[in-house]
């Protein structure tokens, strides 16, 4: 193919992809323009497309009424269980990838408890909560999203850790490292593609979980998507602080995606044949 | 800052009053609860409100202005609405007692009653004399959103009430007044019936479209449920029959009704279908439709009173202030839809402390101040209000809008209540859905009874009947 | 050698305790629950047998949702791939700002689906909704469709938003796949003359194949599940026509308390849902 052919090729595949990115932003961008759209603009009608300013006042009115808080217990719970689901999960996803522990059956099983709809077991873990005193706790949100995470967690680190070369953790062995440290000083480096992409993916699901939000928690520590369905009024639906509360949600997934996408695709081809 | 403290303003009046004349004066059910609770102070109450609005109400005001007196710290837990129910179920059946202060909607009363979630309040009411001032509050309301086969559940708190309201410049312009009497041959003026309605609204829509439309109205299943269930009964339809408990929703009345809203729809504005609250309102506001049938709260909006407060600078500009007028909705027995009563959680770790909050709030003297909060979500319910020289004159019609809230005290007609009204309603809720999406009328209507016949099946002929019988037979079930 | 015993026990353990936690007791209270008899007014603990069972193979409205919902996943899933995997193949030759692309397209995944599901409910507002006002452009005229009101639009509306949110994930797990795929293969395939189409289907498609299945199962899942973008545009409706399984579940867990029934309900899903996966994964085992 002659140099211009290529150049057109290439050309006209950065014009579909730039069609598609835009394609898929319209939307966040249209919310992103109604958390700064006055109300007059908000409800206009032909519609307003582009905000005529900058109106920061649904973000002040959130930070002001202490709305804004929802999205740090988001945080809290979502980064806490994440981290303490990667921990547990990795060590229990080598006993598994190395030791064959419980066998088959023990990783069907495991892998089995995520499949369980949210809904059917909402009601139970209310009333255990109850009885556990977690209900509106940190406490109660992490413990839940740790244990709702750990068989994701588990299932794609074994593949990730049965991927390492065991000669390696058999030579470090040798050279006189106990097991506990072979793990953390040898598997663990290899497999932090993997690890990340996990925890990426982890993170993403207690941050935007909805339901079990909306059971398990009253008013102490409410996370952002239930802060948001509060929004919808029967006599007053608030678009400008839904449009804000949306984009401060979205803020911290912006960034992960942004700092973590060079690992999320590296592990996941990582693990992609082996899942 | 500055609107919590012009919010607190009015608090801090009250207080001073209270300090100079309490001693001269007999007690008011205010005072009395306020004196009780002392004995409670460093405890907290918890709250249960609905999202949105309303909690500014506990959270600038009463919240406050309670600790101040006696001591005792209010915690609001907001839940949007449709959560209410569930929540305070959900929390009675695990038996936490998290919830001190409940609002509940009157016509789930019985479902809450009969789950065992309400605390009775006769004990209450009487040890605190209560029942002097209770007596202020609006006939309809005190009648029927408090008590429960007799045993009282609730303090009535909330004057809601499906009102019309019209643009008084349109039907005041002598043009269109020459026009419509040669038309129809009667005065262009408020309609009295669904027919009238339908008529002016065409008319309207015909002589101003498409800048201007006759009406429009939130047809959003979740709101239009309670305007069908008002112009069902005007029309003269009965929802069961009494002695078999079957539905009867399907009959000449129920099609009649459907087909006449389809009719009317014809004369609103294209997609008015899937209009909920802010629609309609923006719409009225904006000055595009003629007449709507709401909530309270649009009276006051579309005059723009509060607009300057912080809480409602979400609402939009309003361009019909000073143009707006009150009248009741065609049939004169308006919907006392949804509405709210303060009631006590049995499970409460603080069951006294809650009640005497609730007597306060819904006291004659500190619901007289609720009820003029701009953002309030409160709606007048007493006498009382409706006469206060002060709230009359807050804007140019307020004057004529209390009126119509006092005549809708009087005549307004109740939600429909039963055991489980909830599921009942939910069937409603979908056959407006389905009625909005075009569907057959008398499909819907025979759909609709079959689901309602089945759930009295299912709860129980017998127990639904005598529960239907309590409901219909007060005054305010039926247009007389 | 007991060391190592102990070790590997000592490791699995907590995780294992975590999920215990949350998945033993609730299980086994649904399990005994469902043979109760708890609804919102009575809370009868007494052995009521298979009265609630009978009660879900015999209700028309469970039914329904079951069929529905499977009749979305069937349709969703085929297009969250397809477009996934023409996405993937774009992106798979050289793009100048590839990376950039990657992350943005991203984004519609990693927001929360109550935040997309209000999204979508907005856009496709017949007044306040951009949808409506492209489509009049295309048009030439004002359009009135009422997207979340109206029997014949309300699935396609959710269906838009679902694919539009996950059809990135399923771009991002083919992407990967693709780029893994032995490139020295399909150009001997290429030079031997094979078609485009016989190159996919008999080098790439085998090689794409595990991770696709992977892919699938856990969208499969989630979809089968879905509840939080159906609950914010259309909370079931009109009507029950967009009731999914998991939001007549919610009706009768949480809106009903029909506590008993509700446990019946959700021990029949958990079953039946175990079971598929299990078997499909077992399929996938054994393949390799």
């Amino acid at each position: 193919m002659s140099v211009v052919g290529r150049k057109n090729r290439t050309g006209l595949r950065f014009a579909l992809a730039l069609a598609c990115t835009l394609l898929f932003l319209f939307p966040i961008y249209w919310i992103a323009a109604i958390s700064v759209k006055t109300p007059e603009e908000i409800f206009a009608y032909p519609l307003v497309w582009l905000p005529g300013s900058f109106n920061f006042n649904n973000y002040l009115v959130l930070f002001r009424d202490g709305d804004a808080w929802s999205v740090f217990h988001s945080l809290v719970t979502a980064g806490t269980s994440t981290v303490i689901a990667m921990v547990l999960g990795t060590f229990a996803a080598y006993s598994l990838a190395r030791y064959k522990t419980g066998g088959n059956h023990l990783s069907l099983w495991i892998i089995s408890q995520r499949m369980v709809p949210q809904i059917s077991i909402a009601f139970p873990v209310f009333l255990l909560f109850v009885s556990l005193k977690l209900i509106d706790t940190y406490a109660g949100l992490i413990i839940l999203y740790t244990a709702f995470n750990l068989p994701y967690v588990i299932w794609m680190m074994r593949g990730y850790i049965q991927d390492v070369p065991i000669e390696l953790e058999q030579s470090a062995m040798i050279d006189g490292l106990s097991p506990f440290q072979v793990i953390l000083k040898v598997v663990f480096p290899m497999v932090r593609a993997g690890l990340f992409a996990t925890a990426v993916f982890t993170f993403i699901f207690a941050w935007n979980d909805f339901l079990f939000a909306l059971i398990l928690t009253r008013s102490e520590v409410v996370t952002y998507p239930v802060q948001v369905t509060g929004y919808f009024g029967s006599q007053s639906t608030f678009w400008g602080k839904i449009g804000a509360m949306s984009m401060l949600g979205m803020l911290p997934m912006f960034f992960v995606v942004a700092t973590m996408q060079k690992y999320i695709v590296r592990g996941m081809s990582m693990g992609a044949v082996k899942g | 800052m500055t609107s919590t403290l012009r919010n607190l303003l009015p608090a801090a009046v009250a207080i001073g009053v209270l300090a100079t004349t309490a001693p001269s004066l007999a007690q008011s059910a205010a005072d009395v609860a306020v004196e009780a609770a002392k004995k409670y102070a460093g405890t907290e109450l918890t709250l249960l409100y609905e999202a949105g609005l309303q909690p500014l109400d506990p959270i600038n005001l009463t919240g406050p202005m309670w600790e101040e007196l006696t001591g005792i710290k209010i915690k609001v837990v907001e839940a949007p609405v449709d959560q209410l129910f569930t929540k305070m179920i959900q929390e009675t059946k695990a038996g936490t007692g998290a919830y001190d202060i409940l609002n509940v909607i009157p016509n789930q009363m019985p479902d809450l009653a009969l789950a065992g979630a309400l605390e009775p309040l006769d004990g209450y009411i009487e040890k605190y004399g209560y029942a002097d001032e209770i007596h202020g509050i609006g006939k309809v309301y005190r009648e029927n959103q408090m008590t429960v086969e007799g045993t009282t559940y609730g303090l009535a708190d909330d004057g809601d009430v499906l009102l019309l309201y019209y643009r008084k410049d349109i039907f005041e312009d002598p043009d269109l007044q020459a026009a419509f009497k040669e038309k129809f041959g009667y005065d262009l003026a408020p309609p009295k019936t669904w027919k009238e309605f339908n008529e002016i609204s065409g008319f309207i829509t015909e002589k101003l479209g498409p800048e201007v439309h006759g009406s429009g109205m939130h047809f959003q299943p979740g709101n239009f449920q309670y305007m069908f269930q008002e112009r069902f009964r005007v029309e003269g339809g009965k929802f069961f029959d009494p002695e078999t408990m079957r539905a009867t929703v399907n009959g000449p009345v129920g099609l009649k009704v459907l087909n006449d809203i389809k009719a009317d729809i014809e004369t609103m504005p294209k997609g008015v279908e899937q209009w909920g609250f802010i629609e309609m309102l923006n719409a009225f506001m904006d000055g595009q439709i003629a007449m709507t049938e709401s909530w309270p709260p649009v009276g006051r909006w579309t005059a723009g009173y509060g607009r300057d407060t912080e809480a409602l600078n979400w609402l939009p500009e309003t361009k019909v202030g000073g143009k707006v007028g009150y009248a009741l909705p065609p049939g004169g027995t308006p919907e006392l839809a949804i509405g709210f009563s303060l009631a006590v959680s049995s499970t409460s770790k603080n069951k006294e402390a809650a009640y005497l909050f609730a007597q306060w709030m819904n006291s004659e003297e500190i619901s007289l101040q609720r009820v003029q909060l701009p953002y309030a979500m409160r709606d007048p319910f007493r006498e009382s209000h409706y006469a206060d020289p002060e709230y009359r004159s807050r804007w140019d019609g307020a004057g004529e809008y209390l009126d119509a809230l006092k005549a809708g005290s009087e005549t307004g007609l109740l939600d429909l209540s039963l055991i489980q009204t909830d599921r009942y309603e939910e069937a409603l809720r979908q056959a407006i859905g389905r009625l909005m999406a075009n569907e057959d009328p008398q499909t819907i209507l025979d759909d609709l009874a079959k689901q309602w016949d089945g759930l009295t099946d299912r709860i129980g002929v017998e127990k639904q009947k005598r529960v239907y019988a309590d409901w219909a037979s007060k005054p305010n079930a039926y247009p007389n | 050698m007991t060391r190592i015993f102990q070790f590997r026990y000592l490791i699995l353990a907590p995780a294992i305790f975590f999920i215990l936690l949350i998945g033993l007791y609730p299980f086994l209270k649904l399990l005994i629950t469902s043979f109760q008899n708890i609804t919102m007014f009575a809370d009868d603990y007494g052995f009521a047998g298979f009265v609630h069972y009978a009660r879900l193979m015999d209700d028309g409205r469970f039914w329904a949702s079951v069929l529905r919902t499977v009749v979305f996943t069937a349709i969703a899933l085929p297009i969250e791939l397809g477009l996934g995997l023409a996405m993937a193949y774009l992106f798979l030759e050289r793009v100048p700002l590839k990376q950039v692309f990657v992350a943005l397209i991203l984004l519609p995944t990693v927001i929360s689906p109550i935040v997309a599901g209000s999204t979508w409910r907005l856009m496709f507002d017949n007044r306040f909704g951009p949808i409506n006002q492209i489509i009049g452009w295309f048009a030439g005229h004002e359009v009135k469709l009422l997207w979340t009101v109206d029997t014949s639009l309300a699935w396609p509306a959710i269906l838009i938003a679902d694919v539009w949110q996950w059809t990135p994930f399923m771009f991002l797990f083919l992407l990967t796949a693709l780029s893994a795929v032995d490139q020295e293969q399909i150009e001997a395939a290429s030079l031997d003359g094979a078609s485009r189409w016989r190159t996919f289907r008999y080098i790439v498609l085998p090689a794409i194949t595990p991770v696709m299945a992977i892919a699938m199962l856990i969208r499969g899942l989630d979809l089968f599940r879905i509840f939080d973008i159906v609950w914010t545009m259309t909370q079931g409706g009109p009507g029950t026509l967009t009731e999914t399984i998991s939001v007549y579940a919610y009706q009768m867990a949480f809106r009903e308390f029909d506590v008993s029934y509700s446990a019946a309900f959700a021990l029949a899903i958990i079953v039946v849902l175990t079971g598929v996966v299990l078997s499909f994964l077992r399929m996938v085992e054994v393949e390799r």
